[in-house]
């Protein structure tokens, strides 16, 4: 069983968004929802200020601190790696939410779900026709999935995740400057592995050790 | 036109700061809100009328006070508990908190309170409820019951205010102050006099042993680290500044120890005890709501 990961390289990352929308479309996101971000900080003093920019979304741990946090066990670790929630268990008491060090993860309330992309002039198409192909239940945590339903798919089609389009997050196919690079951890031989090891990958606020999945390479 | 950008503007960067917010989110120290903005209002209420309730269930086993003890009881079950259910997103499905005790504090919370339903029952309706092997587990549970709320505060890692040493000690002996006081003030006016100018003596040292608490709560934390530090100016700042000023300053300290010092030996009266008692509730539940409030997660980059 492979352990998915994901190398985002902040030297490539260009901040243009692309895998925040992507992710939003995938997942028909509501106003105000990302399961991917794009954080832009300064560093150092002017004149030899620079500025950062970190691409973020779900660590997918593999200690995570949601994980332990569920009173319920509506979030889980899979075997693969990727944690996820299952909304029939979810009480919604926002535990996981508030003990992930990353904060990505979102409570789906009554009032998320009914903002509408253009406000007062109801829902688009594209919302409603988002609300019946990929339905959150209210009163639920959601959060990014690694995009798990393509890589389940691909798999069954015999797609190799990370190389095939059809078996790989959205925020990783969107990317112009492939600055995400997805694959299995778990493989000594995946392209992952090599420049973890080659460039040295840091995961983010390795003090909380979750253990993240996803690594940054500079 | 600026109307309609207004709204949008509310819709895309609600005030409750659920909205993406680029520039800020998590760059800069950025605050917890699920646990006390909106629905997470019911969360702070739960968790202090779980600690009142057990307070006061665990200072009236010292006294075998029974109406302490049924009073505390049904706080803790009926406004605690009830509280804790409304606040969930599902509260129907509340029964599966029952199911990860090895990891979540919230799940070993859920077993405590439901021990301690069925225990206290059981010590309420029998006639020999206060012997001392009984009146020592329920001192137990109740002691486990009234750090609970903090406790699950207090093991998240990734907010410096709440996983403070102090936190646990603040809310145990909070817990058992305000318990006190609550008993104090019904023996008064049930006529028991001599017995609520007895109870002044340890009124005294709860009051000193939670002025010490707070005290080392903020200079532990303000010590712990940056993050640590700025959860302590954002209590001194903006809004919460009158809250810490007038809620906790005023009322939680320094009234009651001008009261204090008033019957000081004993010289009680049920009206003092009375304000001393509204002042106490008003000065935990603003404390409580500042250290909820100002909780902030180290920024990611």
């Amino acid at each position: 069983m492979p352990r998915w990961g994901m190398v985002i390289d902040v030297k490539r990352c260009i901040a243009c968004w692309g895998c925040a929308i992507a992710c939003k479309e995938e997942h028909f996101l509501p106003p105000g929802v990302f399961f991917n971000r794009v954080l832009i900080g300064e560093t150092g003093k002017f004149p030899t200020s620079s500025k950062i920019i970190y691409p973020i979304l779900c660590n997918h741990c593999s200690d995570a601190a949601c994980v332990e946090a569920c009173p319920t066990g509506a979030t889980y670790v899979r075997e693969d790696g990727i944690v996820a929630v299952d909304d029939e268990k979810c009480v919604g008491c926002r535990a996981c939410l508030v003990s992930c060090p990353y904060q990505q993860r979102t409570y789906y309330d009554q009032k998320v779900k009914d903002r509408e992309y253009f406000p007062g002039q109801g829902k688009t198409e594209m919302e409603l026709i988002g609300e019946k192909l990929y339905p959150f239940k209210v009163g639920t945590v959601i959060k990014c999935n690694f995009c798990s339903e393509r890589l389940e798919d691909g798999m069954k089609k015999g797609l190799t995740p990370g190389k095939d389009e059809d078996a790989s997050p959205a925020c990783v196919n969107i990317c112009p400057v492939n600055a995400r690079i997805f694959g299995d951890l778990d493989d000594p031989d995946s392209e992952i592995n090599r420049l973890i090891m080659e460039k040295k990958g840091k995961q983010l606020r390795k003090e909380f050790g979750t253990e993240p999945a996803v690594y940054y390479i500079d | 036109m600026s109307n309609k950008i207004h709204e949008l503007e509310q819709i895309m960067f609600p005030p409750d700061g659920s909205g993406l917010k680029p520039y800020e989110w998590m760059v800069n120290p950025t605050r917890q809100r699920q646990w006390i903005d909106d629905k997470g209002l019911f969360l702070w209420l739960a968790f202090f009328f779980s600690e009142i309730g057990a307070g006061l269930y665990f200072v009236s086993l010292f006294y075998a006070y029974k109406l302490g003890l049924i009073l505390g009881w049904l706080i803790t079950l009926v406004l605690g508990g009830v509280i804790h259910v409304l606040y969930l997103g599902n509260p129907l499905r509340a029964w599966r908190m029952i199911m990860k005790p090895n990891t979540s504090e919230l799940s070993r919370g859920i077993w405590i309170i439901g021990v301690f339903a069925a225990l206290g029952l059981l010590q309420i309706v029998t006639s020999g409820g206060f012997n001392m092997v009984f009146s020592t587990i329920m001192g137990i549970l109740c002691l486990l019951i009234i750090s609970h709320g903090f406790a699950t505060m207090n093991v998240i890692r990734a907010l410096p205010a709440w996983s403070s040493t102090m936190v646990l000690p603040l809310s145990l002996i909070s817990g058992v102050w305000i318990g006190h006081q609550i008993l104090q003030f019904m023996v008064s006016v049930s006529g028991s006099a001599a017995l609520a100018s007895g109870m002044e003596v340890w009124a005294e040292v709860f009051f000193f042993a939670y002025f010490l608490c707070i005290v080392l709560y903020v200079w532990g934390t303000w010590h712990s680290n940056e993050i640590g530090k700025e959860s302590i100016k954002m209590q001194l700042r903006g809004d919460l500044l009158k809250i810490s000023f007038i809620g906790i300053g005023l009322l939680a300290i320094t009234v009651p120890l001008i009261l204090a010092l008033i019957m000081w030996g004993g010289d009680t009266n049920s009206f003092l005890i009375f304000l001393r008692l509204a002042c106490v509730i008003a000065g935990d539940l603003a404390l409580r709501y500042v250290i909820m409030k100002s909780a902030v997660y180290k920024p990611l980059i």
